[in-house]
């Protein structure tokens, strides 16, 4: 299985939506605490090394990175300094970021695509806001806050175009409406600081959060006062979580206690996987929407790991 | 638990003995014997000689109880590079970043540099080493790299000594930040004071002001809560408070309601005070929360706030409050109004002592009233307070004598399992990380329950940072230990007569007398059942004729003197005492202080402008100017000084007291909010000195 390293600590991998094969990354530098920054595009040859399309470089760290539903070619990068920036692959790295957008008072620690509509995107920060955009626009459409604290991860309902929910350390989870001017609902989800969620591809309704003592909650926010499953088993807090987009009730996370696990909510003894080829903090994880079954993760090693589910990382 | 445990115990931290876990390497290189690690502690000079380096006071090889009254410490170089550090990271040489890398992976083993100078300090422990040598970026890289692993193994990340980065304040301020934000995460589990301690470590390593940190903790745990402040502006105390007190004294705290509001402030001072938000914040936690991440965070902090309000309380000038050990609400508030009037100045108080209360109280208020320094408070108010207080008094004084003594430890210490934390209690108190150095020295003594050094430093460093009661427990082991130590003694002496022990002071100093090589002699060889202080006084006379030479003889003398309220001879005892340690900061302190109680200001503020000279960043002297300032009416000038006290340390609450009570006669009701709000920022901008 290959493996990519990348010259700063790993913040995030993404699949590209539109190449199987196509794989976003984002680097900081010094575990994003102080240094600058890199997007790495990626390009995950079948039984063959993992090569480098293209690297953008940033002064400071990039902490989450997505891919357009609309462009083939667009990522967007959430950056340590504030802004959020917008690279075209299909134009040289002179010409890139085209856009950096710099609202945000505070890092910006997520991004994510609208994939019902297409048109805009979300990005969570630690000023405790979070900010819709489209692409054509340099303002942002809107901006979001009500949190307490940092925002760590904003997330599309993959249903309907929009619905988002955020997770941040005053730890709430809120659901939002763009339509609406405020939160359509506060879940407080665990009683530390939430440092991601993301919605179930199958079911609508149905939310995963993950947090900081180590557990994830599985919650149908039509009866937010009890999880529909609490999924223990990580050692260190969980730093992000994502469901299958192949089965219904798979999910994936990566957390601080170096393992990738794998998980299903609905099966007696939830935990269906572990993946423990990190030797730091594993602080990203994806799954490809186009290939079942395949795994990304990223760590503080700096290593950036693809693989198939049920083999070993590791493995030539 | 032995180092490999920690570092092997962990099964997610991989195989011990592989190269990608370089703690287990380092532990497998280090811990081979254990015999080495002794004698490694063996080479560690003892107490007495590291006084070198010529960084203490000029030609004198005096025993560590100079360690407080080191010569003035130099300032951080200012930063002229700016931002040259980044510049050589935004250069993205990638080849240097690899080779930097390579370096950092492969573990260094812990060099002995020698202490050539005291910036360069051997981390000569078994840890990820961070490497000291090289280009800034790399030593940055690998610092935080130890940082990083520190949460790994559960061995608590110590502070070390780095040379100089050359970081703007753009960098400073991301670093502590996002050090703090990532800190939360993975040390979830640990309390609060564990945190801020790594983070602080890892600050002060990089000599990065810790004091202004951004985020503190997260507000509203609890979705309840969060719709009730929602809902409501003003925090009432219908909430459920853990102590009445805490309620109490969160309520004189103005603005602190509205989570909203609060938030606001906050992101708005943003590299400002934000332990004082933390802190705040830790109150009104502690009143809504029953139980937060585990027992001991509200005992932790109830604790805390208990030996804050008492202390400032103690700090108060006013006789009557020296004993009071129980917080109460109107106390404070009471006290607050009462320093303004004829306050006198913390250190003084801290190792002098007061008048006898029961008798000279009704003299002192007469003579105040008669100065006219009264403000809004009525008399009648205050006469009534007092009788309330005094019926209080008794009671506590009871349960004050069962609880003294009886040191306390810090939680969770992150220097514990440290190879020689004395030596490092030593230079962070050189330093001025007193609070740093209070838990190495426990870290010390934890190891050694006799070291009486140990105990000793520990007790001035308690001292130094207004905590009295520390002071006296640790001083007391101390003696325990070493029952023939003078500057123990003597310590024990001052700290009683500020408890107006004055038998138990006498005793002390009476000891002082007879343990002293010199003057045993002329202390009567068996001890007298009870000390009169005409006694103790004519010894210490004559003690002074017999070796006129003697500053710490003068000492004494002008520390009884003051017992017994004859300021002019303490006056000139100290002088005396001046003329022989011209450079003894605290003893220009306490010359200020004591012409301070006998209404001299104006010569108090020569005194202290002289302890400053010699000591800049001498928080205590700079808050007495302020309050002999203010006893002077002159407000305006006092509030100068506070804020610039607090831009020191703004941990200093009865400053912050003070402050208040300046700035409402002065009439700048404006800047109350920002007072309370303790927001440095804003006051530093309106009353530069």
């Amino acid at each position: 299985m290959p493996v990519f390293k990348t010259p700063f600590n790993g913040y995030s991998v993404r699949f590209s939506p539109f190449y199987e094969s196509q794989l976003a990354v984002a680097t900081a530098q010094n575990f994003g605490i102080l240094g600058n920054g890199r997007v790495h595009i990626l390009q995950v040859n079948p039984n063959g090394p993992i090569s480098e399309l293209a690297a953008f470089d940033t002064a400071d760290g990039i902490y989450d990175v997505c891919w357009s539903e609309a462009h083939d070619s667009l990522v967007i990068a959430a950056s340590g300094d504030g802004s959020v920036k917008l690279y075209d692959l299909s134009l040289p790295p002179t010409n890139n970021p085209i856009r950096s957008f710099k609202e945000h008072t505070r890092e910006v620690h997520s991004v994510d695509y609208n994939m019902v509509r297409k048109d805009s995107f979300l990005s969570a920060s630690w000023d405790d806001t979070v900010k819709l955009w489209t692409v054509d626009r340099n303002a942002s459409v809107r901006t979001f806050k009500e949190h307490a604290y940092c925002v760590y991860s904003a997330a599309w309902n993959p249903r309907h175009a929009d619905i988002f929910a955020s997770a941040s350390g005053d730890c709430t989870t809120r659901i939002w409406d763009v339509r609406e001017p405020g939160s359509t609902m506060i879940l407080p989800a665990h009683e530390f600081e939430i440092l991601t969620c993301d919605w179930n591809k199958y079911d609508d309704c149905i939310i995963a959060t993950a947090s900081v003592d180590k557990s994830i909650k599985v919650w149908d926010v039509r009866n937010y006062r009890v999880p529909i499953a609490v999924l223990n088993g990580h050692g260190y807090a969980v730093r992000k979580v994502r469901f299958s987009p192949h089965r219904a009730s798979a999910m994936v996370s990566c957390s601080y206690d170096m393992t990738v696990c794998m998980w299903d909510y609905m099966v007696e003894d939830a935990l269906i996987g572990r993946y423990d080829h990190h030797t730091e903090f594993a602080v990203g994880v994806d799954m490809s929407v186009l290939v079942e079954g395949l795994l990304a993760s990223t760590g503080w090693d700096e290593l950036v790991y693809v693989w198939q589910h049920g083999m070993d990382p590791r493995a030539a | 638990m032995a180092m490999r445990d920690l570092v092997t115990g962990a099964p997610s931290c991989g195989e011990p003995s592989s190269s990608s876990n370089p703690l287990g390497a380092l532990a497998n290189a280090l811990i081979g014997s254990s015999s080495k690690t002794q004698e490694r502690l063996k080479e560690i000079p003892t107490s007495v000689s590291t006084s070198s380096n010529g960084n203490f006071l000029a030609g004198v090889e005096e025993p560590l109880a100079t360690l407080p009254g080191s010569e003035f410490e130099h300032p951080l170089q200012p930063n002229i590079q700016g931002s040259q550090f980044l510049q050589g990271f935004r250069s993205a040489d990638q080849n240097r970043l690899a080779d930097a890398w390579d370096e950092i992976q492969r573990p260094q083993l812990p060099f002995a540099h020698g202490s050539q100078n005291m910036t360069n300090i051997p981390l000569e422990h078994a840890r990820l080493q961070p490497d000291l040598n090289g280009p800034p970026q790399q030593v940055l890289s690998s610092f935080l790299h130890s940082f990083v692993n520190s949460s790994h193994g559960g061995v608590p990340f110590r502070p070390a000594s780095l040379p100089l980065l050359g970081l703007s304040e753009g960098d400073k301020q991301c670093i502590r930040d996002r050090s703090s934000i990532m800190a939360r995460h993975f040390f979830a589990d640990k309390s609060e004071d564990f945190i801020n301690g790594q983070v602080n470590a890892l600050l002060s390593s990089l000599e990065i002001d810790s004091h202004a940190r951004a985020r503190g903790p997260v507000p509203g745990r609890y979705p309840e809560l969060e719709e009730y402040w929602n809902e409501s502006l003003a925090m009432k105390p219908a909430l459920h408070v853990a102590d009445g007190w805490i309620n109490e004294f969160s309520q004189n705290r103005v603005g602190h309601a509205d989570p909203n509001s609060w938030v606001q402030s906050f992101e708005q001072q943003h590299g400002a005070n934000g332990w004082a938000s933390e802190f705040e914040h830790e109150q009104s936690q502690l009143g809504m929360i029953g139980q937060m991440r585990g027992a001991n965070i509200p005992n932790l902090a109830a604790m805390e706030q208990t030996r804050m309000l008492a202390h400032t309380l103690a700090q108060n000038s006013d006789p009557k409050f020296q004993l009071s050990r129980g917080p109460q609400g109107w106390v404070n508030e009471f006290s607050a109004e009462r320093e303004q009037h004829g306050s006198v100045n913390n250190d003084w108080v801290n190792e002098f002592s007061k008048l006898n209360v029961n008798d000279d109280w009704a003299d002192e208020f007469g003579r105040q009233v008669a100065e006219g320094a009264f403000g809004e408070t009525s008399a009648d108010g205050w006469a009534e307070a007092y009788d309330e207080y005094m019926n209080e008094q008794a009671a506590l004084r009871q349960q004050s004598d069962a609880s003294r003594g009886v040191y306390v430890f810090s939680d969770l210490n992150p220097y514990v399992g440290h190879p020689n934390p004395l030596k490092e209690g030593q230079e962070l108190f050189r330093k001025g990380l007193l609070s740093e150095a209070v838990l190495a020295l426990e870290a010390e003594v934890l190891k050694n329950p006799e070291n009486a050094e140990g105990w000793r430093l520990l007790g001035i460093a308690h001292a130094e940072n207004d905590d009295d009661q520390q002071a006296i427990a640790a001083m007391m082991r101390a003696q325990e230990a070493d029952p023939a130590n003078l500057e123990v003694l003597l310590s024990l002496g001052v700290s009683h007569t500020n408890e107006l022990e004055q038998q138990a002071a006498l005793k002390y100093l009476y000891s002082w007398l007879r343990h002293h090589p010199k003057y045993g002699s002329i202390a009567p060889q068996d001890q007298p059942v009870s000390f009169y202080h005409a006694d103790v006084a004519r010894l210490f006379t004559d003690a002074s004729q017999m070796a006129p030479d003697d500053a710490d003889v003068h000492i004494v003398l002008g520390v009884l003197y003051n017992l017994s309220r004859e300021y002019d001879k303490a006056i000139e005892s100290f002088k005396t005492a001046l003329k022989l340690k011209p450079r003894d900061y605290s003893l220009w302190n306490k010359l200020g202080a004591t012409q301070a109680n006998s209404v001299q200001s104006a010569d108090a503020i020569l005194a202290y402008q002289q302890a400053l000279d010699i000591k800049p960043n001498y928080v205590r002297a700079w808050a007495n100017m302020g309050i002999s300032y203010a006893n002077q009416g002159m407000y305006e000038d006092s509030i100068r000084y506070y804020v610039r006290a607090l831009a020191m340390n703004p941990k200093a609450d009865n400053a912050w007291q003070y402050l208040r009570i300046s700035l409402s006669c002065a009439s700048r009701n404006d800047m109350l909010e920002a007072c309370d709000a303790r927001n440095l920022d804003v006051l530093q901008k309106e009353f530069p000195l």
